[in-house]
């Protein structure tokens, strides 16, 4: 898609170096009264047009590095820097410009306004933005993720593969360079989540950088090259797969003469 | 004790080799290179048998009265086989018992692993990560086949590959498991 190439430009135009789009250093966040979902030293770097999984246990700290790369939430310690802005230099209102602009944010449970229809939820961002785009460009993203039908629909008369669609054509309507998924499919059915991968997958074919986080092995690698693991809030691993296509009996015995040895 | 294992594992194998090839047979007389092309085909290339196996389990299974030849050899001294009667029920007996046998560990890891905690001190933390690498490829790897499987209109296949990704899931799971307890040394049969 021309607009993404586009943004991919725009970024490394930047000045910021090569095609770094994300780097933390040396991040610390210290919760009071719990240690669940602390962090403890964590530095990386994600680059534009990764599908990167980020996966660990529940309360080890995947969703709250999610959350600081989002601006959602502030380091205690360290830096957070999205597309060369240091997101700590950026003031609350900064932040919240920030989070509009750039990032696209998918939820495990959707996190739609139960009072607006599909369409409306899509172009809360763009409103937000001061933009007059209007219906159009929410229907048109509305209709590349296959739901067209049910834009003018409340999220209760929706299913949950629906909810998230239009959760994911909420996220992208402001064109973000960087889309963030909090375990996007915890809440659907095998088959719906299936689907909803593979459109993440799309996105990312067409040049999205994203970082997914999920304790569902199968599905972070069945997209995503880069595995990120953590644990107690440290990166324990950070694996790029090989991504070549291998033939079956490399992957898969049947009993064949492996056991013969 | 090794001798036992590898004995025990040589049997599995004729085994589940011939009921493959009698059930191919269940369903229209085959020579032996045709037996052998429809079970790799059927198996999507994740068992390669030689044909010498297949020509011995054929003729085992005619000295069971399982098999017959169909009529004499023909050009270039190809023999076919059909089903006999008892070949049929034995057939239908196997396909109808569940398979209950031990549960097959095969692979090093589960040696590598004891091994490892009495000679390493206990530390497994460097061997799990290496190891949990290793499934997360073998994950991506299977997701491949799975979609290739499912393109190619293989859905007995991919039913296959989804096996092997759940297998691959519950060793990443154990991995963990074992990551978090970061376990002390020990046999653990005190």
């Amino acid at each position: 898609m021309d607009r993404r190439a586009f943004r991919a430009e725009h970024w490394r135009g930047n000045g910021h170096g090569m095609t770094e789009l994300v780097r933390l250093t040396d991040i610390t966040k210290v919760y009071q009264g719990g240690v669940t979902g602390a962090l403890n030293g964590v530095s990386l770097t994600v680059e534009t047009g990764e599908f990167t999984a980020v996966m660990g246990p529940s309360g080890s700290g995947k969703s709250t590095l999610l959350n600081l790369i989002a601006g959602l939430d502030r380091p205690t310690s360290g830096n957070v820097s999205v597309g060369g802005t240091d997101l700590g230099r950026l003031s609350e209102s900064g932040l919240a410009r920030f989070r509009r602009d750039r990032i696209g944010f998918i939820f495990q449970f959707f996190h739609l306004l139960p009072n607006l229809t599909a369409l409306e939820n899509v172009l809360i961002p763009a409103q937000l933005r001061g933009r007059t785009a209007g219906d159009a460009a929410g229907r048109k993203l509305l209709s590349q993720l296959g739901i067209a039908d049910i834009a003018d629909r409340y999220p209760a008369r929706l299913s949950g593969g629906q909810q998230q669609r239009v959760a994911i054509a909420r996220a992208l309507i402001n064109q973000p360079a960087l889309l963030l998924a909090d375990e996007p499919t915890g809440a659907l059915d095998t088959s719906s989540g299936e689907q909803v991968m593979a459109l993440l997958a799309e996105l990312h074919d067409e040049g999205q950088t994203i970082v997914l986080v999920t304790h569902d092995a199968k599905l972070a690698t069945r997209h995503a090259a880069r595995v990120i693991s953590i644990t107690d809030g440290r990166v324990v691993d950070d694996v790029r797969l090989e991504t070549a296509e291998r033939k079956a009996a490399d992957v898969i015995r049947v009993r064949g003469e492996e056991m013969m040895r | 004790m090794h001798t036992r294992h590898a004995y025990c594992v040589c049997v599995d194998q004729n085994l589940s080799l011939k009921y493959g090839v009698l059930g191919l047979l269940a369903e229209e007389p085959l020579h032996g290179y045709e037996v052998k092309n429809r079970f790799e085909a059927m198996l999507g290339g994740t068992w390669e048998v030689n044909i010498g196996q297949i020509y011995t389990t054929l003729q085992r299974l005619e000295r069971d009265g399982l098999v017959r030849p169909v009529g004499e050899r023909g050009d270039r001294g190809k023999l076919q086989y059909e089903l006999s009667e008892s070949g049929r029920n034995a057939v239908e007996t196997w396909l109808g018992e569940p398979d209950s046998g031990p549960q097959q560990l095969h692979e090093d890891i589960y040696v590598k692993l004891l091994l490892a905690t009495r000679l390493v001190n206990g530390d497994l933390r460097p061997l799990l990560a290496r190891q949990k690498r290793a499934y997360l490829q073998r994950l991506r790897d299977l997701n491949q086949l799975e979609d290739r499987a499912r393109k190619d209109g293989r859905h007995d296949l991919a039913r296959l590959v989804r096996g092997a990704l759940l297998h691959t899931e519950a060793d990443i799971k154990w991995i963990d498991e074992l990551s978090e307890r970061s376990i002390g040394g020990g046999t653990g049969t005190e």
